[in-house]
């Protein structure tokens, strides 16, 4: 079918008029896409039926309008559910996905603090740890300093004569010094440098006096594994020289084997 | 075509669609007269007119989005509105067996009477169309304004169906011929 024979077929005023039947409407739908003079024709029948209803066309009361107005809602708004309850449903989900997630974010929240107090408390354990070993450490550093620091001042008194005692043929290596507080007579010996005594023997302190040996007292060298540095002896007005000797457990009232000796020096 | 045209029926589609209320104004001032008249004719009732009419707008205006120019002219598409929700309303409401029976008499009788004619001389239009024969005043009506089917005309008015669409024809040819 060419466009003259559409456009005179009668079909196209039926279709405007309203009286084509489905399958023709669907029929001129298509015509209508495909030929610009088929829509042309179309457009110009509707202009005449057009004019012709407004040829009829009678005027409504002006209330109509102002009714019209009123009921009109000429907001951006293309539904007639209300404005409210569009915002309620949008308020709602926003609430309820605030919800899930502020939830979610509690739960970690909560499982960071939880490793967070587990972390802290070891750190804690470990820190009250090392602070007790420190503070023993501590104790032990104070007390050798106090140790020291009378062992120092002994050798920093200016009264203090220092004897050293050289090792005997009986015993190399067997030396020791002596601090003698020439103005109170107290005694000190060094004994760190001797050798460990052999078991069931014992260091014996001598002091020489006018020619005399006088036993100032037994050493101990060996304190459950520490060797002891200063020993306090028994105090001597005066003396001509000083010995250790290595005698039986227990001492002896004279020395039997003399392994280190040194004399006074004479000023 | 009572005021000065302002828009193309494009731009005040595209303004109704962007709910203008200028253009519905526009719209209303243009088209409410040839809208209410159709319904006055299907009704023979002024105040069920006028209500009819405000639905009929209402109903323009919050389905204006799907209306669809590729399918035919803005006004072919409100008169549709404004027949089928008279058509509705004469279903819906007691009017029905009623209204519905004066309205088909009065298709029938107006034109054979030939009185309708003179209510439309004060138009100028009108007195043109007093060329056309009223048998296809009449066809034209109840088919344009009346939504009736070929075989609802053939069976009011007594013609066969062939006649119905040739006479169709003859009839739009003609208004064409007087309007343009």
């Amino acid at each position: 079918m060419n466009v003259e024979d559409i456009i005179s077929s009668g079909l196209l005023e039926l279709y405007v008029a309203g009286l084509a039947s489905e399958a023709e409407k669907q029929q001129v739908n298509t015509w209508r896409k495909q030929y610009p003079e088929v829509e042309i024709e179309l457009q110009a029948i509707e202009i005449a039926l057009e004019k012709y209803a407004f040829a009829h066309a009678v005027a409504p009361a002006a209330s109509v309008k102002e009714k019209l107005i009123e009921k009109i809602n000429f907001q951006p708004v293309d539904t007639t559910t209300p404005v409210f309850d569009i915002n309620e449903n949008k308020r709602k989900k926003t609430s309820t996905v605030f919800w899930k997630w502020g939830f979610a974010a509690s739960v970690i929240l909560f499982l960071g603090s939880l490793l967070l107090n587990l972390k802290f408390y070891n750190h804690s354990k470990k820190a009250e740890a090392d602070l007790k070993s420190t503070k023993q450490k501590l104790e032990s550093v104070v007390a050798q300093t106090k140790v020291l620091k009378e062992d120092i001042a002994v050798i920093q008194n200016k009264y203090t004569m220092a004897v050293s005692l050289s090792a005997q043929p009986t015993m190399p290596g067997a030396t020791a010094k002596i601090y003698w507080i020439t103005n109170t007579g107290e005694v000190m010996v060094d004994a760190s440098n001797l050798p460990d005594a052999p078991a069931g023997k014992q260091y014996q302190f001598w002091a020489i006096v006018d020619g005399k040996p006088v036993s100032g007292g037994l050493l101990i060298t060996n304190n459950k594994g520490m060797k002891i540095r200063m020993q306090k002896m028994k105090s001597f007005g005066s003396a001509d020289a000083f010995a250790i000797s290595l005698e039986n457990e227990g001492g002896n009232p004279t020395p039997t084997k003399v392994v280190s000796m040194g004399a006074v020096s004479k000023i | 075509m009572s005021s000065i045209q302002k828009y193309t029926e494009d731009e005040l589609v595209r303004l109704l669609q962007s709910r203008n209320r200028e253009a519905f104004s526009y719209l209303y001032n243009n088209y409410s007269g040839a809208l209410h008249g159709i319904i006055v004719r299907l009704t023979d009732n002024n105040v069920l007119a006028e209500d009819i009419l405000q639905e009929v707008f209402l109903k323009i205006w919050n389905n204006i989005s799907s209306y669809d120019a590729t399918k035919g002219r803005l006004f072919t598409w409100m008169m549709k509105i404004a027949r089928n929700l008279t058509i509705d309303t004469f279903r819906s409401k007691g009017y029905k067996k009623q209204q519905k029976i004066v309205t088909d008499e009065n298709f029938v009788s107006n034109y054979n009477d030939g009185t309708s004619n003179e209510k439309f001389d004060s138009i100028g239009i009108s007195k043109n169309l007093a060329v056309l024969k009223p048998e296809q005043r009449l066809i034209i009506d109840m088919a344009y304004f009346g939504g009736y089917t070929q075989e609802e005309i053939s069976k009011q008015t007594g013609l066969p169906l062939g006649t119905v669409k040739t006479r169709m024809r003859a009839a739009i040819l003609q208004l064409r011929k007087l309007l343009t």
